[in-house]
């Protein structure tokens, strides 16, 4: 997966770990020792420009971490995101970081909390334009703000309005608006559907799906409703525990998963037309980030686990066009799965 | 910004919540009003002041200790009586009510300034710098507000010669205030800027590449001026009553220049002698003007916000 000219963003072995220590005082009066979160631990992939690429993953499975990280208001602890071949890491000054900041823009969760209440929508969206130095104030930022508005399909008029005057969906075009308004390449979209209504997550999708088409943006969305990934998704990956443990073709991964989480996690999708089909359960809670299970961090969990899957960290192994991290898929004790386990998610992607 | 626009967002404010709110109130109204008299009035002084109370050859001390409405030996006619140095109560009492005035807003605005910007350091960087003003703060408030204001003044008045001190009085009370106001606000604009600072429009105007300065001013410190302006109000009442306090220890203003709280100290004396207008009078006036800015404060922290308790 490496190696390629269209690459526009490279992840390499990225680490994030977040100190949890109790207070020093504590930890000398009652001899606790240092805690540390293992949010994110040695992820690989590569984003093609012109493509989205899908994190996947429960709650907690460090997927928003590493939006943030390559967003830039996370530093990372080790390994390195590399963005248009620039090390972001490596940015000294804000200045310096600052072509990078015009390139790379971010679409929140919660559309709610992601617009200062106190701005108008004209000045919220005019904020990157002025802060790039890419445009005066003036009739021409109007102009361009008005502009943006309509593109995402609200009103130039809405410019003069407060975000409490909208609805959820029409918060989260003015997010999208704001996100446009630099002209970016790369936009990181953290579950920017999961706070809507369904009716409109559909609209906000396929509006995002039109502007990659007319602006050849790069997405990185972030999610855990996989009919969202199925719908969007050009590539994917699947997290579990701070670590991806399938990544490659989305449509082969979600029709032909191999990764026993990926299988359960695509089992566990509710399915309209078989509500009472047999389906695997996915039992137990997801280990505590602060000690993660030795050997692959899945196998409590984990149908397939043997004695091997305890003591040895699986590696990536490629399968047609995907990288499993799995001892059973590397030993060929993977069961094939049941034709009427074929999820939904096939057939139902292009409705989401 | 041209005068349509400001009458257009003069109008807009009168439509507002907040301006409805305001007509709905008596009280507040009733409040806002009084106070903004006594305020045209302290302002008006130099004009509205039948006599000079800082001349010392306009008191007559012939004169002195005239009960109201009394004329003097030389045909003067003192409405609201003279005080033990013949002077004119209603003059003193305006000039009074200004000085007290000038020191509790020039304190309050001194220690909003200091403490918003400490508590927006504080909370927006975290750490060492945080600990350090918040235990700061701490210390602080372990002393009642009077105690820090008398040692300031007490260290000002040994540390410089009287004449100097009489002059810089004013500068030194409203510092000896605002240095015993300030907790407050830092601590109440720290506790708001830990919640904003991780909100989404923060972090958005991180990714987009938005200095640190300019976050704090344009995106947080406009969501924590609410709050500010309640504590700010509150604060005003009790920052007078403080300079009055502090004048009628004899710590604070000299007597050449009155201020509501020196004025009853000076009429103190003479109570007992049956001589109740000297003290009564500047105090009845400083009861009006605190309760009139504290109902508003109240009205005001309620206005704005229903859920924050004092």
């Amino acid at each position: 997966m490496s190696g390629h000219k269209d690459t526009i963003l490279s992840v390499d072995r990225l680490t994030v770990r977040f100190d949890a220590s109790p207070s020093l005082i504590k930890r000398i009066v009652t001899g606790a020792g240092r805690r540390t979160v293992h949010a994110v631990e040695e992820v690989d992939f590569e984003v093609t420009r012109g493509s989205t690429f899908a994190l996947v993953g429960e709650s907690g499975c460090g997927k928003s971490t590493i939006a943030r990280t390559i967003a830039g208001i996370q530093p990372p602890s080790g390994g390195s995101v590399s963005f248009m071949g620039v090390d972001i890491a490596g940015f000294r000054t804000r200045h310096a970081a600052m072509p990078y900041r015009r390139n790379l823009q971010m679409i929140f969760q919660d559309p709610y909390a992601s617009l200062n209440p106190r701005w108008r929508v004209g000045r919220i969206i005019a904020e990157p334009i002025l802060t790039h130095r890419l445009m005066q104030r003036g009739s021409a930022l109007d102009a361009r703000v008005a502009e943006l508005l309509e593109t995402v399909g609200l009103a130039p008029g809405d410019a003069a309005k407060f975000p409490h005057q909208f609805s959820g969906g029409q918060r989260q075009r003015i997010s999208i608006a704001r996100a446009l308004a630099a002209n970016p390449a790369f936009i990181v979209c953290d579950e920017p559907t999961s706070a809507l209504d369904v009716s409109v997550q559909a609209q906000i999708l396929n509006l995002m799906k039109r502007l990659q088409r007319e602006r050849g943006l790069t997405y990185l969305l972030i999610s855990h409703n996989l009919a969202v990934v199925a719908h969007m998704a050009d590539a994917m990956g699947v997290m579990y525990l701070g670590r991806l443990v399938e990544q490659g073709d989305a449509g082969q991964i979600l029709a032909r998963p191999l990764h026993p989480y990926t299988r359960l996690l695509l089992d566990t999708v509710p399915d309209p037309r078989a509500p009472k089909r047999d389906r695997a359960r996915l039992s137990g809670e997801v280990p505590s980030p602060l000690a993660p299970p030795t050997g692959c961090a899945f196998h409590p969990r984990c149908p397939l686990a043997n004695a091997r899957c305890a003591r040895e960290r699986p590696l990536p192994l490629r399968v047609g066009a995907a990288l499993v991290a799995c001892h059973a898929v590397e030993e060929g004790r993977l069961p094939s799965r049941p034709s009427a386990n074929e999820n939904c998610l096939a057939t139902s992607g292009d409705a989401a | 910004m041209s005068l349509l626009s400001i009458g257009r967002s003069v109008g807009n404010w009168w439509q507002g919540d907040l301006a409805y709110r305001f007509r709905r109130s008596p009280v507040a109204i009733l409040a806002a009003l009084v106070g903004l008299a006594l305020l045209v009035a302290a302002m008006g002084a130099p004009v509205l002041a039948p006599y000079d109370a800082f001349d010392p050859a306009a008191a007559n001390a012939a004169d002195a200790r005239l009960p109201p409405g009394v004329e003097g030996m030389f045909g003067d006619v003192y409405l609201l009586g003279t005080d033990p140095q013949g002077r004119d109560m209603l003059s003193a009492m305006l000039y009074g009510l200004r000085t007290s005035l000038v020191v509790g807003l020039a304190s309050v605005a001194a220690a909003a300034l200091a403490g918003v910007l400490l508590g927006l350091m504080a909370g927006y960087f975290g750490g060492v710098l945080d600990a350090f003003i918040m235990r700061a703060a701490d210390v602080q408030l372990s002393f009642p507000a009077i105690l820090i204001a008398l040692l300031i003044d007490g260290v000002a008045r040994t540390a410089m010669p009287q004449e100097l001190h009489a002059e810089l009085a004013v500068p030194i009370l409203v510092a000896a205030i605002a240095a015993s106001f300030w907790v407050q606000y830092a601590r109440t604009v720290r506790g708001l800027v830990l919640v904003e600072r991780g909100r989404d429009y923060v972090l958005a105007a991180k990714v987009t590449g938005v200095s640190t300065p300019r976050i704090l001013l344009t995106h947080i410190l406009p969501n924590v001026l609410g709050s500010v302006l309640v504590i700010a109000t509150i604060n005003l009442a009790l920052a007078i009553l403080t300079e009055s306090t502090l004048s009628f220890l004899g710590v604070g203003l000299p007597s050449t220049q009155p201020s509501l709280g020196s004025l009853v100290r000076i009429g103190n004396e003479f109570v007992f002698s049956g001589d109740w207008w000297i003290s009564a009078l500047p105090g009845l006036l400083l009861v009006l003007l605190s309760l009139s800015v504290n109902i508003f404060g109240d009205w005001l922290r309620d206005a704005l916000n229903p859920k924050l308790a004092s």
